[in-house]
């Protein structure tokens, strides 16, 4: 069928390569629209570039180039890779001995702590000191509260969003921004929501989780999607409860105001910042406390083998809910953060997009692993702001999911512990791959009964 | 007490007296519904493994058939042969559409997972991501504003059933996916290669053992879903319309459909998504229209808390 | 006054769709014995094994678990950590580590208490907590030993041999504290002398830590050796009960042996 010289492995790499190159290509160019379903594609090839600024040329034989290059690269790869790599691990083992050692890590982790108190004054400039807010604290926050369900439990929880649009409606509960009435007949301060909040998440934490959580991981993944999209359509819906699709716009600023100190938050965005910044830093402490507390030994018990893990006495429906009760947590604050900065909310900011924009950050940096997880949600919610704030031709906002989708994917064949991994998770995966007896949810040879 | 009883008393009225109208409705969906669940349940049964990426294929189809019907329909609705053909060639592109899109996920998302033998939540992960892949890729080459597809027929009432009409849609409908289903049970449960589809199905190691190539298999399974998902996101879009994310919703659905039977059972997944279709539209008498994708996505959790195995059991290999 | 049996099993059914596992099975199993169950492969043992610690649920019979303490527990219709928790440890065919762990947190986790503390209290390393974790060391600490692991403690599960897994299995299971521990070919995979160390550990469990031993078992030298009693399960049903050299005599079982395989021979 397919003539042999075109299987040999260069050959079909370089097909792959000028496959993968060409949808590149495609992903980088013009949109096109429904009346002119071509635009985009032959905009994508034909449309006219300079050769890395050496004469002017379209747009494929520049990536064709490109190409060339990268196949290049792959062969090398390929041929010299494996020396390579573990001269590299060599060379690494020292470093990473030390960077394990306990009192190296905290010190890491204060010197970070000072850069994150300092940076709304490094970088200086409205757009990022508020993006510092909107595109990454907050997506920090909701990271690493995912990281615990997904990463800790090994629960893929599509529906991760409910809990953050819950935090976010019942600050405007609270405040009285909703046609609901709030809490004892009068609007309480903005910074009261977060209690409620925490309270309300982890309770729908635990009534969402009790039910599903007995069920099957796939089966898990597609009620939760589910769940999320059920909240969504009833905040959509329900005008008397909660606004309908128009939301509402009128949620105050949060005070704080113990005794005899007040404090404002207003307009300015480095304010909330460290409003965010301190809860960033609150929920690291408690899930890396848990983590290394017997919940998160039973835990890795039961992603592990949750067969066994049962055989020793865990429930684990217990702390499956206990996980998503807990992962919840962090999600409600991130409601309540955003929705006093914004001063309003609306239910189409609540939808699946999200939920799986939060499991991409989580899945970058490295399930289960927290600094993998913060620096990965930091990374891609930076590039995101930028190409936002200054997008390059061609790019819609959307087109980020084009790239997010690719990179699950990218991240599932090559990296699937993540950039940063744990440990642990990097030891399970490399684990059942190799053994023969595979893994008790293998696919394909899943069947044990 | 009283007024919810004179709700339901009034709402049991409405309902007697639009059964069939909504029943009708309700069987066309179904069979839309089954169409795409047939491709969830195929995959299922032999990878063991929801394909969160068969929406996409679903819209795949429905573009393709965007795109032959705007190539093809004139100023004028057509009528007669030249309506059929159109039809005919919109199922033939959105079939194979369908199924090239469905290769193309299983060999870049999933065969090299395959081949490392990696856990599940690897694949579910793969799977979305080319799911958001895909139909984010259709929002930029298309746009993201829906768009209706041009009528190849003139949509008239063909005959009455207890007075409710059939319209041509609805015969169009029915008659594709019988044709379909028909052939599907004959390929999975008469030719070799259906016998190669329930062998891996019922167990994969034995199979290979015996001399089934599973990678060639699992490929074909994939075609064999992914033409019926596209033909059914074609027949969709002739009365919805299509655009970039129209593949989510009724792929829930059809997922629900598919664990409603049982997943992993191809009369199941028919029968499921014909029983889903009807409930979902008598719903229509007692819900407003906004909260209909709660009643299906609420039949999806109590279907799996109460019955995980669906109504004929899971299984491919016994009773496909 | 302490029961004198642990396990009692009358008249279990238990049916997978059209096909009976276990058809009508009795049997029971007396305090601080060494009881092994033989078959057949696919002649129920470990459907047995699995019905005892509530990972099946037999459709028809009743199983009770006796206590040290005079309470017993209906075992079915409870949850596998029920019955683990009330003092019914295992191990598994093919031995279930969670392999990326170290043997210590292995074992560590079958220690550890699992109930009566919320999250709040397992976070905040409190003296409670702090004291629970130091038992939980000792404990397990103290368990390597016993079963000869204390210098493998650092290892990944994975990377220990199939006997030293063998053993860790059993170590992780008597963590949990249990009075009856049940054993799923525990020698399979083993090499002869590692199958001679784990009968001698099998033996110490039940003298040194009181431990009473349900087996199920394929080599019928160890078997005949270690067991005091057998049961001999054929499609489902006992065939046979009695002392390793009634067994052995036993023409129902050799038939049922030689009817179906060579095992006999192994």
């Amino acid at each position: 069928m397919i003539p042999t010289f075109l299987q040999r492995a260069p050959i079909r790499r370089l097909l792959i390569v000028l496959g993968i190159v060409a949808v590149v290509e495609l992903i980088t160019g013009p949109p096109g629209s429904n009346q002119y379903p071509t635009s985009g594609f032959t905009g994508s090839y034909a449309e006219a570039a300079s050769f890395f600024g050496l004469f002017r040329t379209q747009r494929w034989v520049e990536f064709v180039a490109l190409a060339l290059v990268a196949w290049g690269i792959v062969e090398f790869w390929t041929r010299f890779g494996a020396t390579i790599r573990s001269r590299g691990s060599v060379a690494l083992a020292g470093p990473r001995q030390v960077s394990e050692k306990r009192p190296v890590r905290v010190g890491f982790a204060l010197a970070l702590l000072v850069l994150g108190i300092l940076l709304p004054h490094i970088v200086n400039n409205a757009f990022w000191q508020s993006a510092l807010v909107t595109y990454v604290a907050i997506y920090v926050l909701l990271a690493i509260g995912l990281n615990v369900v997904v990463g800790f439990a090994g629960l893929l929880d599509l529906g991760y969003v409910a809990f953050y649009a819950i935090g976010a409606y019942t600050t405007a509960w609270v405040t009285g921004a909703l046609p609901t009435p709030p809490p004892f007949g009068h609007p309480l301060d903005a910074f009261w929501a977060i209690p409620f909040a925490v309270v309300f998440v982890v309770i729908a934490g635990v009534l969402l989780g009790a039910p599903t959580l007995r069920l099957r991981g796939d089966y898990l993944a597609i009620v939760t999607l589910g769940f999320g999209e059920i909240i969504t359509i009833f905040a959509n819906n329900l005008y008397g409860i909660t606004g309908g699709s128009t939301g509402t716009k009128q949620i105050p600023h949060p005070v704080f105001h113990v005794g005899p100190i007040k404090y404002t938050w207003g307009l300015a965005p480095v304010p909330y910042y460290y409003l965010a910044l301190g809860s960033v830093v609150l929920f690291l402490v408690v899930f890396s406390l848990l983590q290394r507390s017997r919940v998160g030994r039973a835990w890795t018990a039961i992603r592990e083998d949750e067969v066994a893990a049962e055989s020793l006495g865990i429930n684990p429906l217990k702390f499956k809910v206990m996980a998503f009760a807990v992962g919840a947590a962090s999600a409600g604050f991130a409601g309540v953060i955003t929705a006093s900065a914004d001063n309003f909310l609306f239910p189409s900011s609540f939808t699946l997009v999200f939920s799986i924009n939060i499991l991409v950050l989580v899945i970058l940096g490295g399930m289960g692993s927290i600094s993998g997880v913060v620096v990965g949600a930091i990374i891609i919610q930076v590039i995101q702001a930028y190409l936002n704030h200054t997008p390059p031709a061609g790019y819609q906002q959307p087109d980020l999911y084009i790239y997010v989708g690719a990179l699950l994917i990218t991240m599932m064949i090559f990296r699937p512990a993540g950039l940063i991994p744990s440990r642990q998770r990097r030891r399970e995966i490399t684990l059942y791959e190799t053994s023969h007896e595979g893994h008790p949810d293998e696919v394909l040879l899943g069947d044990d009964v | 007490m009283g007024s919810f009883g004179h709700y339901l008393a009034t709402h049991f009225d409405t309902l007697k007296a639009e059964f069939w109208f909504l029943f009708v409705g309700g069987v066309a969906n179904g069979l839309l519904y089954a169409m795409v669940a047939v491709g969830y349940t195929l995959v299922y049964g032999v990878l063991r493994l929801i394909n969160f990426a068969h929406s996409e294929i679903f819209m795949s189809g429905g573009f393709a058939g965007y795109f032959v019907l705007r190539a093809m329909v004139g100023s004028t609705v057509p009528a007669g042969f030249m309506s059929v053909l159109i039809i005919v060639l919109g199922i033939a592109a959105a079939g194979t559409a369908g199924a090239a899109a469905a290769t193309l996920v299983e060999r870049v998302a999933y065969r090299p997972l395959r081949r490392r033998r990696a856990p599940q939540l690897a694949y579910l992960i793969s799977a979305i991501g080319a799911s958001y892949f895909l139909f984010n890729l259709a929002g930029k080459e298309f746009g993201h504003l829906s768009v209706g597809d041009p009528q190849p027929y003139i949509n008239h009432t063909v005959f009455t059933i207890f007075g409710a009409p059939v319209l041509m849609y609805d015969l169009i409908i029915l008659i594709v996916s019988v044709v379909m289903f028909l052939a599907l049970d004959w390929l999975v449960g008469r030719t070799r290669l259906g016998r190669g589809i329930r062998s891996v199905a019922q167990d994969a190691e034995t199979a290979s053992l015996m001399g089934v190539n599973i990678d060639r298999t699992i490929a074909i399974t994939f075609i064999v879903g992914g033409a019926l998902g596209g033909v059914a996101g074609f027949l969709y879009g002739l009365n919805i319309g299509v655009v970039y994310n129209m593949g989510f919703v009724p792929a829930l659905k059809a997922f629900t459909a598919a664990v409603l039977g049982g997943i992993g059972n191809l009369r199941g997944a028919v029968l499921g998504g014909l029983l889903l279709g009807i409930v979902e539209n008598l719903c229509v008498v007692f819900v407003q229209a906004a909260y209909i994708d709660v009643v299906a996505f609420g039949i999806l959790v109590l279907v799996l808390l109460v019955r995980p195995t669906g109504i004929l059991g899971e299984r491919l290999g016994r009773t496909a | 006054m302490t029961a004198e049996n642990v396990f009692e099993v009358e008249h279990v059914t238990l049916r997978f769709g059209g096909v009976v596992s276990l058809n009508d099975v009795s049997l029971f199993q007396k305090r601080g014995e060494i009881l092994a169950v033989i078959g057949p492969n696919g002649a129920g043992k470990t459907s047995l094994f699995n019905s005892l610690t509530g990972v099946y649920q037999p459709q028809e019979g009743t199983i009770t678990f006796h206590r040290a303490d005079g309470r017993s527990m209906s075992v079915i219709g409870k949850k596998a950590h029920r019955v683990a928790g009330a003092g019914v440890a295992r191990t598994f065919q093919a031995s279930r580590m969670f392999s990326a762990l170290s043997a210590f947190d292995n074992v560590k986790i079958g220690a550890e208490d699992h109930g009566g503390f919320g999250v709040v209290g397992a976070m905040v390393r409190g003296p409670r907590t702090r004291h629970d974790d130091r038992r939980s060391d000792e404990k397990t600490a103290e368990l390597l030993r016993f079963v000869g692991l204390a210098d493998r403690a650092n290892v990944i599960a994975a990377s220990l041999s199939y006997g030293e897994r063998r053993r860790l299995e059993i170590a992780r299971g008597l963590a949990t504290l249990p009075e009856v521990l049940l054993l799923d070919e525990p020698a399979a995979g083993t090499n002869p002398s590692e199958k001679l160390d784990l009968a001698r550990l099998i033996r110490r469990v039940r003298d040194e830590l009181g431990v009473t031993i349900l087996l199920i078992e394929h080599d019928m030298k160890l078997v005949m050796s270690l067991a005091e009693r057998l049961y001999v399960l054929n499609f489902g049903s006992v065939i046979a009960e009695g002392t390793p050299a009634e067994i052995r005599a036993n023409p129902v079982v050799i038939e049922a042996y030689l009817g179906t395989s060579a095992e006999a021979s192994a």
